[in-house]
């Protein structure tokens, strides 16, 4: 389905000169070069069986028309045999090593890449689509080793072409020099396809892009067209995509149906020529039968060869392009960067932002400008305001996802720039909007930020959030499986599950984005309840999108284009009847149990 | 026959015995492009061979002491058969080819029409991604089985066969050393593709893993770093990458000792020994000789076929099996066109009524012995956590899906006695996750109308949903196209093109999920009061988590697991039911305050 995805460029990407991009490839089979030569070595050597072999039998087919001896015969025949076997012998050689260096090499590469991925901040990931990501960690990479397996069966075709062509020419001159013209002919057939090829090729991806788009939706779509009895109108829908995906494939199988047919012919209109030229030689005592045959032979030997190193640059040349996508996200460098390592013990909790600049990207407009917030240690502070406020970017830049331009940000009196940031990191619990779970049980999920926890401890985690009773209405408890991404659980469960997740991690500072989407009222209440419990005693920062939260918190501050324009309480904020008043009208007021819009 | 909802008449008839004889159908729905495809293969292996006896006829010519005359008849021959095998090629090359996007596009048709023909309990079921991979990647592989891989099988072995025949023609005894050689290989064939099978699989089973894996990994990165767990996920990276490696490993060294090729390597050496003996005992010509070898090289390009060919087929046939399988299930109900048909009042009554997906145990059903009595106009809100079961109960009404025991019953009527047109004609539905095709505005909310529509009944539906200003908002008004190549539509909007669809359908019956509110309330505002308007005069079933929809229900039913605790009025259930005044503690705590 994505067709042409992965293959458009990207911001980070950046172009290598070839020689430096052959030198990074070539350090990659460095720790492999034994078996890279020994593949070459096989790689000559099957060269070499293959063109001895028909020159043996040429040789045989010379003898016959004097009167030789049997022996001599089946010695000849002999020979061919053992080359044969000594051929495949080789070829198994090749084969196998090959793949073991290709496989060593890509693996190496890989872990390079993901390692290079995890290193990225958050901005990187917001701005690269990760089924981008995902295949040039895993595509790329694998195109990345074409480049080596074709350069050698390049190298084998050149030798074999080579040692070919030496033989022919030492045999006969005129006959070789026929046999050459062949070479031409056959790179213009191939250019001219790749060409058309390239472009049927274009034009059927684009195509299937579109009908995979319709079929998806008319597949999405069969839903409401039962709900409304109109299957008929979707299907003629359908029908005509369908049709339409079928009129553009029948244009690809018109070139691709061509091309073997029309090399072969080529082919064998050369054979005829060699045929005939050589037999008037052969009558004119010019040249042996067995030299005759052996053209007739060679010249098939020659022909594939010709064709495959043809189609070699442009095949050679994505694979560059492949390492040349490859490499540039390896040596992007994060914008992130600790100043210092200084370890992080049990933290008090005391934030304070210092006339903190902060974008996006450069460029944009700034989110936070010159923003100064202090946070008292054990403070439950909430954040309200309208979208693009600046109060995820808050949260973010504490937890170091992103890097800010000026200003500072301290906590317990030390910047965060200068902290070890794995050790920092796990002090801080987040509990993102929508809360990501990973495919496992529900167990693996609590247990994700302390992979050691046992049994109790995730069971201790999960039961202090209301009374455990969430528990109950899991099929398995916490050995339930949540599926792809949690899509097995409710919204509900997958929040309580992220809230477990950071109790057992035990953060000095709480920071929760709520979700926006409405939870059901019982959930809602269980998750009030759970909450009280995780904030007592911590440092906690909650985008608020529920009325119940901005009610419970010590002091609400209410941001708009980055700065705070009011602070205080609920209560004491409504009756003030200034911006606070206003978001409560807008974001609030339908969660109010008076809600009755139609009634003014 | 299977029970269908909806069926065309002319759909053409494949044979579903089995994945094979049901892509034989499918093939044999061509009997023209297959026959050509035949013959013209037939075709090819003869003139092959052909082309190897002028070469050799040439060689006798030339050594029997023949002048350049008899040499360019020889010669022309040669050209003659060379250019009948790339004539016989070419429409054999496009006659496979059209064969296979032919299936592909029988195929997913077939399957289209058989996913339309089936029930809501059947969608219900069904995860759209699974539905399209097997749409796309599966048909997709269909055509790659005929063409190239059925293809090149047949191809290879009339290529194996037909050299054998004219060696025949030679000279019988030639015959010993390529038979013995063609039972080698067949042996050695067996042999390698029972070897490669599983490593295949493997193969591509690592390789998602891996893939899937890191996908998982990228999208939950802000979950990774906040945790601080890079290095676990590089450990289990490297983990699935090395998988892959070892499964790669072990497939090259399975390709690398294909044995068909040794074989041929042996049988080379070994025929021209034997052809050589003949010679020697002036059984056969030189050219003979040239001939036997030339017919002997053309068996090697069969050979590189096969070792690819048998992974494809391999995986065709599951494919294949995932498609029929697919279309082979069964569904539960039909479309009862002799059913009641009569217009609707909105009495609705649910008696006794359990519900099961199938494999539950009876204490796990997905409902519980439900009971209720709504009456036309009424409006009922069911409330009770993410799956209690509420959408599931609205569900039996229009028959998305059958009780499993008890009757839901309509004007008295049981759902299952009424005509299925007329039952969900006059039953709209309001859903959470709003679906809209990629069409302009004004087709989407005509979609539910019976019969046409006017564009002044679109816009007056539109007005009613308060939908009409913000469409008339777009340059292009009611012709502005939604989706991926349009506009971008936020929930709210989406939720109000639905109200005015359901304006257009009139129905007597609403099911309206709104558990998914608006961020903004004024946006909210305008949702309510559309909902409000859409309400009137309807039997409604609204899913909904707002406290004050609660609040103003003619009726509330409040569900846990599948069970119906209890029922009633606010007032009724706020003495009486401890479960439902927890919901309202919040608020209520809120009051006492801000009094």
């Amino acid at each position: 389905m994505h067709l042409t995805g992965g293959l458009n460029p990207e911001e980070y990407d950046r172009s290598y000169s070839d020689r430096e991009l052959v030198r990074r490839i070539a350090a990659y089979f460095r720790p492999h070069w034994s078996k890279v030569l020994l593949v070459a070595f096989m790689v000559t050597l099957i060269s070499l069986t293959a063109t001895i072999t028909p020159v043996i039998i040429s040789r045989g087919i010379d003898l016959l028309s004097g009167n030789p001896q049997l022996q001599l015969l089946l010695a000849l025949a002999a020979v061919v045999t053992v080359l044969g076997a000594l051929g495949w012998l080789f070829n198994f050689v090749h084969l196998w090593f090959a793949a073991q260096a290709v496989g060593d090499v890509v693996l190496a590469l890989r872990e390079d890449a993901f390692r290079a991925v995890m290193r990225r901040d958050l901005s990187f990931f917001d701005q690269f689509a990760s089924g981008r990501i995902v295949s040039r960690v895993t595509s790329d990479t694998q195109d990345f080793a074409t480049v080596v397996t074709l350069t050698v069966d390049l190298l084998s075709q050149l030798v074999l072409v080579v040692v070919i062509a030496g033989v022919m020419l030492t045999q006969n001159v005129r006959l070789a020099l026929i046999t050459f013209t062949v070479g031409p002919i056959v790179v213009v057939i191939a250019l001219v396809f790749r060409r058309l090829a390239r472009d049927a090729m274009q034009q059927a991806q684009r195509a299937q892009a579109t009908v995979n788009a319709t079929i998806q939706e008319t597949i999405s779509g069969i839903a409401v067209a039962k709900n409304f009895r109109q299957e008929g109108a979707i299907y003629t829908d359908f029908q005509a995509t369908n049709e339409l995906a079928y009129r553009v494939q029948l244009r690809r199988v018109v070139v691709f149906g061509s091309i073997f047919p029309l090399l072969n012919t080529v082919s064998g209109m050369a054979v005829a020529a060699i045929i005939y030229a050589g037999g008037l030689m052969a009558i004119n005592q010019a040249v042996s039968v067995g030299d005759w045959y052996l053209f007739v032979q060679g010249l098939s030997i020659f022909f594939y060869p010709i064709t495959s190193i043809a189609s070699f640059w442009s095949q050679f040349q994505q694979g560059l392009a492949a390492s040349e996508r490859v490499f540039a996200l390896i040596d992007d460098e994060p914008v992130v960067v600790q100043t210092a390592q200084e370890p992080v013990g049990r933290l008090r909790g005391e934030i304070a932002f210092e006339r903190v600049t902060f974008n996006y990207s450069t460029g944009r407009n700034a989110v936070l400008q010159d923003f100064s917030l202090m946070i008292p240690a054990g403070e439950t502070l909430a954040i309200v305001g309208h979208t693009g406020a600046g109060k995820s970017s808050l949260v973010k830049l504490l937890m170091r996802f992103y890097e800010f331009q000026a200003g500072d940000v301290g906590v317990d009196g030390r910047s965060i720039r200068t902290l070890d940031l794995s050790q920092y990191r796990r002090q801080l619990g987040l509990v993102p909007q929508v809360p990501f779970l990973f495919s496992g049980t529900v167990a693996d999920n609590i247990r994700y930020g302390r992979p050691g926890a046992d049994e109790t401890a995730v069971l201790t985690a999960a039961r202090q959030l209301g009374d455990g009773s969430w528990l109950d209405d899991l099929p398995e408890g916490i050995h339930t499986d949540v599926g792809e991404r949690g899509a097995r659980l409710s919204l509900g469960q997958r929040q309580l599950v992220a809230l477990a997740r950071v109790l057992l991690q035990d953060p000095a500072i709480l920071l929760l984005d709520e979700a926006t989407a409405s939870i059901d009222p019982l959930t809602e209440a269980q998750v009030q309840i759970a909450l009280a419990t995780v904030l007592r005693g911590r440092t906690s920062i909650v985008i608020a999108h529920r009325l119940s939260t901005v009610q419970a918190a010590d002091r609400i501050i209410v941001l708009r284009d980055g700065q705070i324009i009011e602070e205080g309480d609920h209560e004491g904020l409504l009756t003030a009847g200034g911006h606070y008043a206003e978001l409560y009208t807008t974001y609030f007021r339908h969660q109010s149990l008076d809600y009755r819009p139609w009634e003014n | 026959m299977t029970r269908r909802e909806f069926s065309v008449a002319d759909a053409y008839v494949y044979d579903h015995r089995s994945s094979l004889r049901w892509l034989q159908s499918h093939i044999q729905r061509y009997p023209l492009l297959l026959t050509t495809f035949l013959l013209t293969t037939l075709g090819m292996a003869s003139s092959q061979s052909l082309s190897a006896v002028a070469v050799g006829n040439a060689f006798d010519t030339v050594l029997g002491g023949g002048d350049a005359a008899a040499l360019t008849i020889a010669a022309l021959y040669v050209v003659a058969a060379y250019l009948g095998y790339g004539l016989f090629d070419i429409v054999n090359s496009f006659a496979i080819r059209v064969l296979a996007q032919r299936v592909e596009r029988n195929t997913r048709d077939e399957l289209y029409l058989s996913l339309l023909s089936k029930s809501q309990t059947f969608h219900g079921r069904q995860r759209v991604g699974d539905l399209m991979a097997r749409a796309t990647n599966d048909v997709q592989q269909l055509g790659l089985f005929i063409s190239p891989a059925l293809g090149m099988t047949i191809e290879s072995i009339l290529t194996l066969i037909i050299p054998l025949v004219t060696i025949a023609t030679l000279d019988v005894k030639l015959l010993v050393v390529p038979l013995l050689f063609l039972l080698g290989v067949t042996l050695a064939l067996r042999q390698f593709n029972n070897n490669l099978r599983p490593i295949a699989d493997q193969l591509r089973a690592t390789f998602g893993q891996m893939n899937a894996g890191l996908a998982e990994t990228i999208s939950g990165i802000e979950v990774v770093k906040g945790f601080a767990q890079e290095p676990a996920e590089e450990d289990q990276f490297s983990h699935n990458a090395r998988a892959y490696r070892n499964a790669f490993v072990r497939e090259g060294e399975v390709t690398a000792k294909y044995l068909p090729l040794l074989l041929y390597g042996l049988a080379i050496g070994l025929a021209f020994g034997h052809a050589l003996f003949l010679f020697q005992r002036g059984e056969i010509s030189v050219g003979q000789v040239i001939t036997y070898m030339a017919l002997l090289g053309t068996l090697r390009t069969p050979l590189r076929f096969l070792l690819r060919t048998s992974s494809v087929i391999q995986q065709s046939m599951a494919s294949a099996h995932r498609i029929l399988e697919m279309i082979l299930t069964e569904t539960e109900l039909d479309e009862n066109s002799e059913g009641v048909a009569q217009p609707m009042v909105g009495d609705i009554v649910f008696e006794r009524v359990h519900f099961g997906y199938g494999e539950e145990k009876d204490d796990a059903m997905a409902l519980n012995n439900i009971s209720f009595h709504a009456r036309p106009g009424q409006t009922v809100a069911i409330v009770g956590q993410t799956g209690a079961g509420k959408s599931t109960l609205t569900k039996l009404l229009n028959r998305t899906f059958d009780t499993s025991s008890g009757r839901v019953l309509i004007d008295g009527v049981d759902v299952r006695d009424w005509s299925l047109d007329s039952l969900r004609a006059q039953i709209g539905t309001i859903e959470q996750d709003i679906f809209l095709f990629s069409r302009s505005i004004a087709e989407n909310i005509a979609f539910g109308a019976r019969t046409a529509v006017s564009q002044a009944q679109i816009e007056a539906a539109a007005q009613e949903a308060q939908a009409h200003d913000f469409i008339m908002g777009f340059p292009n008004g009611y012709e502005t196209v939604i989706g991926e190549r349009g506009v971008m539509l936020s929930g709210g909007q989406r939720q109000r093109l639905a109200i005015a669809r359901a304006f257009l359908s009139d129905p007597r019956i609403l099911v309206l999920d709104d558990s998914t509110s608006a961020i903004d309330s004024n946006t909210e505002d305008q949702i309510q009061r559309a909902m409000r308007r859409i309400l009137q005069g309807r039997t409604t079933l609204l899913i909904t988590h707002r406290l004050s929809q609660i609040r103003s229900a003619d009726l509330i039913l409040l569900m846990k697991n599948g069970r119906l605790l209890t029922h009633g009025t606010h007032d009724e259930l706020m003495t009486h039911s401890l479960v439902y005044r927890q919901i309202f503690i919040p608020e209520e705590r809120r009051l006492e305050i801000g009094d």
